[in-house]
């Protein structure tokens, strides 16, 4: 787009064009252009083909009547209506994604205390490091086994040793409970991935340098200032970086939910993603679950807007150099 | 030199053209056949094949076996894309949504055509696959819920004799239940409850499919008397939760009194519990005899390239030596009359112990249900099912689930 301000090479480059001598692919400026372009034009090519075009088609999906077996017909917001009115199944599984979503920051916190545990000289640090990593890489259908089986009523090992030490006299049924069964896929969820938040917050506090800390230590900080007024503030883009794997995580957690629970009993633990697949493949609604993923595309837009703004409105900006 | 790869060029392109022109005969030439979830099932659909060829000897068949998870899921990506596959084995109410919107052939016309075949065929397990009079589905074998009793539990109870009713059957779970034992399971699934609720003498819905009928005093006072037993643990918190394996496997394990299941449960739960044998499980008829059919069939994609030959592998698979190679290699009884005959001959000699579940198989075909050709069968399921759990697992009352799943059921069927 033309400007009113136009800098001095392009002026020059003007000036040579009608002479006929050198146009602008010819010109140096044009060739890095084209060159740049050229990199970058498979990666957009693709990014369009899979990102951009099925982002419209699903919005145009979201405004039909549509079925793999009869032609579409236009809908207008019917599906819109649908969800925000009568389908009271949607609201429960948008609450949930929720809570899904805020429990990233009790994993957080727990990652940071195992983080700050293993950052200290302790002999074996490295085995508990470990330990604690292990569960990330773990596969997540077998997280959701593994899981499945420790919360098990009559034979899981939570239910036995809540019974041997006397905390309850009959098994739970976690999965099988409306009331139980979301914290208990949240906590397993949390254990996969504690291990990487720990990764993340141990680099971040290898980070800070040590004279800091002596530096408070002289001047006669308690250990709880020091992680108040300097480990906390130098780990904010580490913390930040979980949080937002958490809210990734409460919009995909797929997997687990469908191993572990399916999204039942009722609808207690289906987050907006599984939803959306179990109308679209196991109901056929493919058009209504457009609607819905319209509707998941804008809470995530508008979470990402304010966690941006949480911290402090430039994450993710590219800083030139002088 | 120039003339030379000119000539060397030109018959490069001609080879070329013909083997493409070749692929593609091929390609046009072959049907595609999906089997759900019986990959070790090798040498009966190579008979299958085998007898196809004999009539049509130009056509390749290809086979897609797939876990019934995915197949709903790759099935409608490939009508999408405009490639269905010709013939599908498919099961439980998932036609419905299919055939209700126009998505498979109608096999009317066939079928009539073809008498003989019609004729071998059972009356009431072929009915489970007409839509608004029309077949779109023909029966490859054929299941329904059915009772499991332990034995050993039973006996250890002081229970001798089998229930013949709900209360009675209800009685002797509960007489079965104590610490790690209940008396009582049923799978969920695609309706295979809702027997539980027939022989209590609840309907589903009017005659004429319009408009939802559970919602009476007596719907109230069983489902309040199901969500007291099964706070109890009487009955098993896991037939409300859990898919196939969950309840399968609990009964498994031997702490479970009796099973509502259908007929493959059994060698599934006698394959991972040593105790199961003839004498300690046995296979009876759910009191009153109702049952929920649980069958898979053949059906033929609307999208077919070659419906003529699609039906001619159809027929090969669901009668005469293609249903008996079925039966045999997954040990289910069959649509055809003469075959089951057979087929219960060969049980007897070599998979005695399957015996009496499959015997229930082809008695009470008058008390089916849970059968209902709703179109939009998938989304009533969904519509009353997290109603009915909420209530049995103390969630909500009785009354408030019932009214609440009438007032969704009522809205999707008025929308059909």
């Amino acid at each position: 787009m033309a400007t009113g301000t136009t800098s001095a090479p392009a002026q020059d480059e003007r000036r040579r064009a009608p002479a006929g001598k050198v146009s602008f692919l010819a010109s140096q400026r044009g060739r890095e252009l084209t060159l740049v372009w050229l990199f970058l034009l498979p990666s957009l090519a693709i990014f369009a083909l899979y990102r951009i075009i099925p982002m419209i088609w699903n919005v145009v999906l979201s405004l039909e009547f549509w079925s793999p077996y009869k032609p579409a017909t236009f809908a207008g917001l019917y599906h819109y209506q649908e969800m925000l009115f009568y389908d009271d199944a949607f609201w429960e599984v948008v609450w949930n994604t929720i809570l899904f979503m805020i429990s990233a920051p009790v994993g957080i916190a727990l990652a940071l205390g195992v983080a700050l545990m293993v950052n200290r000289p302790v002999r074996g640090r490295e085995v508990y490091r470990t330990i604690v990593f292990m569960s990330y890489p773990v596969m997540t259908v077998a997280v959701g086994i593994i899981w499945q089986w420790l919360y098990n009523e009559n034979v899981g090992l939570i239910n036995y040793m809540l019974i041997s030490l006397g905390v309850i006299d009959r098994g739970i049924p976690f999965l099988q409970s409306f009331d139980w069964a979301l914290p208990a896929v949240i906590i397993a969820s949390i254990w996969q991935v504690i291990g990487f938040y720990m990764i993340i917050l141990l680099t971040g506090l290898q980070s800070i340098p040590p004279n800091l800390y002596e530096a408070a230590s002289i001047d006669g900080a308690s250990p709880a200032q020091s992680f108040r007024r300097i480990t906390l503030p130098l780990l904010k883009p580490s913390i930040f970086l979980c949080f937002v794997v958490g809210i990734i995580n409460s919009f995909t957690a797929f997997d687990l939910i469908f191993v572990m629970t399916g999204g039942g009993p009722g609808h207690s633990t289906d987050l907006l993603i599984t939803y959306i697949y179990s109308n679209a493949f196991r109901l056929s609604k493919f058009d209504y679950a457009a609607a819905m993923t319209v509707a998941n595309f804008l809470l995530f837009v508008a979470l990402a807007f304010l966690a941006n703004r949480l911290a402090g409105g430039d994450a993710g900006s590219v800083k030139r150099e002088a | 030199m120039r003339k030379l790869t000119s000539i060397l060029a030109a018959g490069a392109m001609a080879l070329s053209a013909s083997f493409l022109a070749t692929q593609a005969w091929a390609q046009d030439k072959k049907i595609t056949v999906v089997t759900w979830n019986i990959p070790y099932f090798v040498d009966g659909f190579n008979l299958w094949v085998e007898e196809f060829k004999k009539i049509h000897p130009d056509f390749e068949v290809e086979r897609i076996d797939m876990k019934g998870t995915e197949l709903p899921t790759w099935y409608q990506t490939q009508v999408v894309a405009g490639t269905p596959p010709d013939i599908v084995n498919i099961q439980g109410g998932l036609w419905l949504e299919y055939a209700s919107q126009g998505g498979l052939k109608d096999m009317t016309p066939l079928l009539e055509r073809d008498k003989d075949y019609k004729d071998k065929l059972i009356p009431e397990f072929l009915s489970n696959w007409v839509y608004e009079g029309k077949q779109y589905g023909m029966p490859l074998y054929v299941t329904k819920t059915l009772l499991f009793l332990n034995k050993t539990m039973m006996k250890e109870a002081g229970i001798d004799k089998n229930p013949e009713s709900f209360d009675e059957m209800m009685a002797q779970a509960e007489k079965m239940t104590g610490p790690g034992k209940s008396g009582f399971m049923t799978l969920n699934f695609d309706w295979l409850y809702w027997p539980l609720f027939k022989m209590n003498g609840i309907d589903f819905a009017n005659a004429d499919m319009t408009k939802a009928a559970f919602n009476t005093p007596e719907a109230v006072a069983l489902v309040k008397q199901l969500a007291d037993l099964t706070a109890k643990g009487v009955i098993d918190k896991i037939s409300w939760t859990g898919r196939w394996v969950e309840p399968n496997g609990a009964f498994a394990a031997g702490t479970v009194g009796m099973l509502h299941a259908h007929a493959p449960a059994y060698l599934w739960f006698k394959s991972k519990g040593e105790w199961v044998n003839e004498d300690t499980v046995d296979s009876i008829a759910l009191p009153g005899g109702w049952a929920t059919p649980n069958s898979h069939s053949l059906v033929i994609s609307e999208g077919s390239k070659h419906p003529e030959e699609a039906w001619d592998f159809v027929k090969i698979a669901t009668s005469g030596v293609g249903a008996k190679a079925m039966g045999e290699g997954t040990n289910n009884l069959t649509g055809d009359k003469e075959v089951n005959a057979e087929l219960m001959k060969y049980f007897e000699a070599n998979v005695p112990a399957v015996v009496p579940a499959l015997q229930t198989e082809l008695e009470n075909l008058d008390k089916l249900t849970g059968n209902w050709p709703f179109a939009k069968d998938a989304a009533i399921k969904d519509a009353f099912y997290p109603e009915l759990q909420a209530a049995i697992l103390g969630q909500k009352s009785a009354e408030d689930a019932l009214n609440a799943a009438e007032q969704k059921v009522n809205r999707i069927l008025a929308s059909q």
